[in-house]
């Protein structure tokens, strides 16, 4: 009885709905770069790890809040985005011929490995390789019969709405179908017309943006290092693979499925078993989705 | 005599490679000792990772999970199971591992296959984790370990396995027959290559060594710790080191396996997260700038040369 009680609280549900949403944000930032440059950016993690960073020296640092430094940390994430855009990834395609642009998508995934390695590793001897975490909002609110800290319930309003607001704006609004389209066919987009270059810049800096403010949240709730963003890719892929490329109402939903599966599996069993329960859904996920994340848009 | 030249520069190579690694035990300290110890693995790693990944384009991710696996074996039946027939037994578990996963695995291509065998490493290093969390044991510690000379002779078999492996598969008709489907995997299905069957082969051709490295290299250390034998960073050390190298014959791992075995035996130790970031970049630079690895830098030259 006592489990079937544990399973039925809605201190549970809260839990996976602020993991899901979580997994939400940082897959929706994922879905937009992977889906416009079709280079798997294992590296997205690293993003939610760095803004975790930015957060973590504004509170200790300066005493900002975490919610006031979430919008700077996200603009600054999404300049980054557009700066390693424009810097690198639109030279990278211009200069190079059809034949080596598909070479370089097949080889993307140990591209941005390296580069996760290079990034995670310098931030472990800038900032140390320990785990941080700081106190905000730590404080128990009581709505109904659910209890919840301050900081979870930001979190799970922040991103939220975030994601809300997102998916809206690629449904309905004219960009939004731009860059729908250039998800699921970049060529003929560019010959109705569409600006691609404008499309996948403004993809960077949403994906950016998005990643660097879960870092925000994420870094509110529980301790992190230079290596805590790895698993963030890890979701973030479950979930696109789960959703469909682009499909960002459908990728919410896997979202939510994933934090439920990871926060009620480990209420069932220990914290033990999170990684294994987190890459046992990425595994199978591929496996019954072996085309990976092209399987819906091929069917279609 | 022009195109023997090359040849008899590799014969060298590999000639002076061999007698100093034969030698070294007799004529150097435990230090030195360690750090051909060292090299014998990276080399029977690389060069049991190219027999799947150079040889078919299945870039694998995951080698980790066989060496592990070995380790893992040998510390659990420690005692119970003579050496001799232990670390065999760890070659062939890890053999059946692959036949097993093989099938649903290698169906799935390009970068997905890459990180699917992450994923299933680390979802492999988790599941061990839980379970030796689950009985209580943080880690294991082995008593009466063969000494180091053994271990190292045990380890220069395996490394001379991985490299007549990789020599034969590179030569051989199925060998032929990994490489065209490297390059199209449905022209090759209709000319007649049984592709599933070749794929799955040289998974479980590609696995059984690492898993004896992996027992192997138990004895040597004689404690085990599951993050440490399951890292995945051993993976990518052998990713880069074939990369490094480039070409689909035993001779391209050597050059990465020397030139990266070398500066991790200087770095790892004092600098790891500095070795870590030297790690990545030659990933970067090599997959963006370098494709063909050294190998195929060496290959350019030699076709110029004739023409200056």
């Amino acid at each position: 009885m006592a489990v079937i009680d544990t399973l039925l609280s809605g201190q549970l549900l809260f839990a996976a709905l602020v993991t899901g949403t979580l997994y939400a944000l940082v897959a929706l930032g994922l879905n937009l770069v992977y889906g416009t440059m079709r280079m798997l950016d294992v590296a997205h993690g690293d993003v939610v790890m760095l803004g975790a960073y930015a957060a973590f020296w504004a509170f200790t640092g300066a005493g900002v809040s975490p919610l006031l430094a979430a919008p700077l940390v996200a603009l600054a994430g999404a300049a980054a985005g557009v700066a390693l855009y424009r810097g690198v990834f639109a030279r990278l395609i211009a200069r190079s011929s059809p034949a080596q642009a598909a070479r370089l998508e097949a080889n993307s995934l140990l591209l941005f490995f390296g580069l996760s390695i290079v990034v995670q590793n310098v931030a472990a001897l800038a900032f140390t390789p320990n785990n941080r975490a700081y106190a905000w909002a730590g404080d128990v609110i009581h709505l109904g019969n659910v209890s919840m800290t301050g900081n979870r319930l930001a979190a799970l309003l922040v991103a939220g709405s975030v994601c809300l607001v997102v998916a809206l704006f690629l449904a309905r609004s004219v960009f939004g179908l731009a860059v729908r389209a250039v998800i699921e066919r970049r060529e003929a987009a560019q010959v109705v017309g569409v600006d691609v270059d404008r499309v996948q810049w403004a993809a960077f800096a949403l994906g950016f943006g998005t990643a660097a403010l879960a870092g925000v949240l994420v870094s509110a709730l529980e301790q992190f290092s230079p290596f805590s963003g790895f698993p963030f890719t890890i979701a973030g892929f479950i979930v696109i693979i789960l959703g469909g490329l682009g499909n960002v109402t459908a990728g919410l939903a896997a979202a939510l499925l994933l934090g439920a599966i990871e926060t009620y599996g480990v209420a069932l069993t220990s914290a033990n078993w999170r990684s294994v329960l987190l890459y046992g859904c990425f595994v199978l996920a591929l496996l019954l989705f072996p085309n990976g994340l092209f399987a819906r848009r091929l069917r279609a | 005599m022009k195109d023997l030249a090359p040849n008899a520069w590799w014969a060298a190579l590999w000639l002076a490679t061999l007698a100093v690694l034969l030698a070294l035990p007799f004529v150097a300290n435990a230090y030195l000792v360690g750090v051909g110890l060292s090299l014998l693995m990276w080399l029977a790693l690389t060069q049991s990772w190219c027999v799947l990944s150079k040889m078919t384009g299945y870039v694998s991710l995951g080698h980790v999970v066989f060496y592990g696996l070995g380790a893992y074996l040998v510390v659990v039946t420690w005692q119970r199971i003579p050496l001799a027939l232990a670390v065999p037994l760890a070659g062939l578990a890890a053999a059946a591992f692959a036949a097993l996963v093989g099938l649903p695995v290698l169906r799935v291509r390009g970068p997905y296959f890459v990180i699917l065998t992450y994923g299933l490493a680390e979802l492999v290093k988790y599941s061990v984790m839980a379970g030796e969390a689950a009985s209580g044991t943080a880690s294991r510690i082995l008593f009466g370990t063969p000494d180091l000379t053994v271990v190292y002779f045990m380890m220069f078999g395996l490394a001379l396995a991985a490299v007549a492996l990789l020599t034969w598969v590179s030569r051989s008709r199925f060998g032929h027959g990994l490489r065209s489907l490297r390059e199209n995997e449905e022209a090759a299905e209709t000319l007649g290559v049984p592709v599933v069957r070749y794929k799955l082969l040289a998974f479980v051709l590609s696995a059984a060594i690492p898993a004896m490295v992996g027992a192997v290299m138990a004895l040597r250390s004689t404690y085990f710790v599951v993050g440490q034998v399951f890292d995945p960073m051993i993976s990518v050390t052998v990713i880069a080191m074939a990369i490094l190298g480039g070409g689909d014959n035993a001779r391209g791992p050597l050059l990465g396996v020397l030139f990266l075995g070398l500066l991790s035996e200087l770095l790892w130790a004092s600098a790891p997260l500095v070795y870590m970031i030297v790690l990545g970049v030659i990933l970067v630079v090599f997959v963006l700038l370098v494709p063909d690895g050294l190998l195929g830098l060496l290959e350019r030259r030699r076709a110029r040369a004739p023409l200056a």
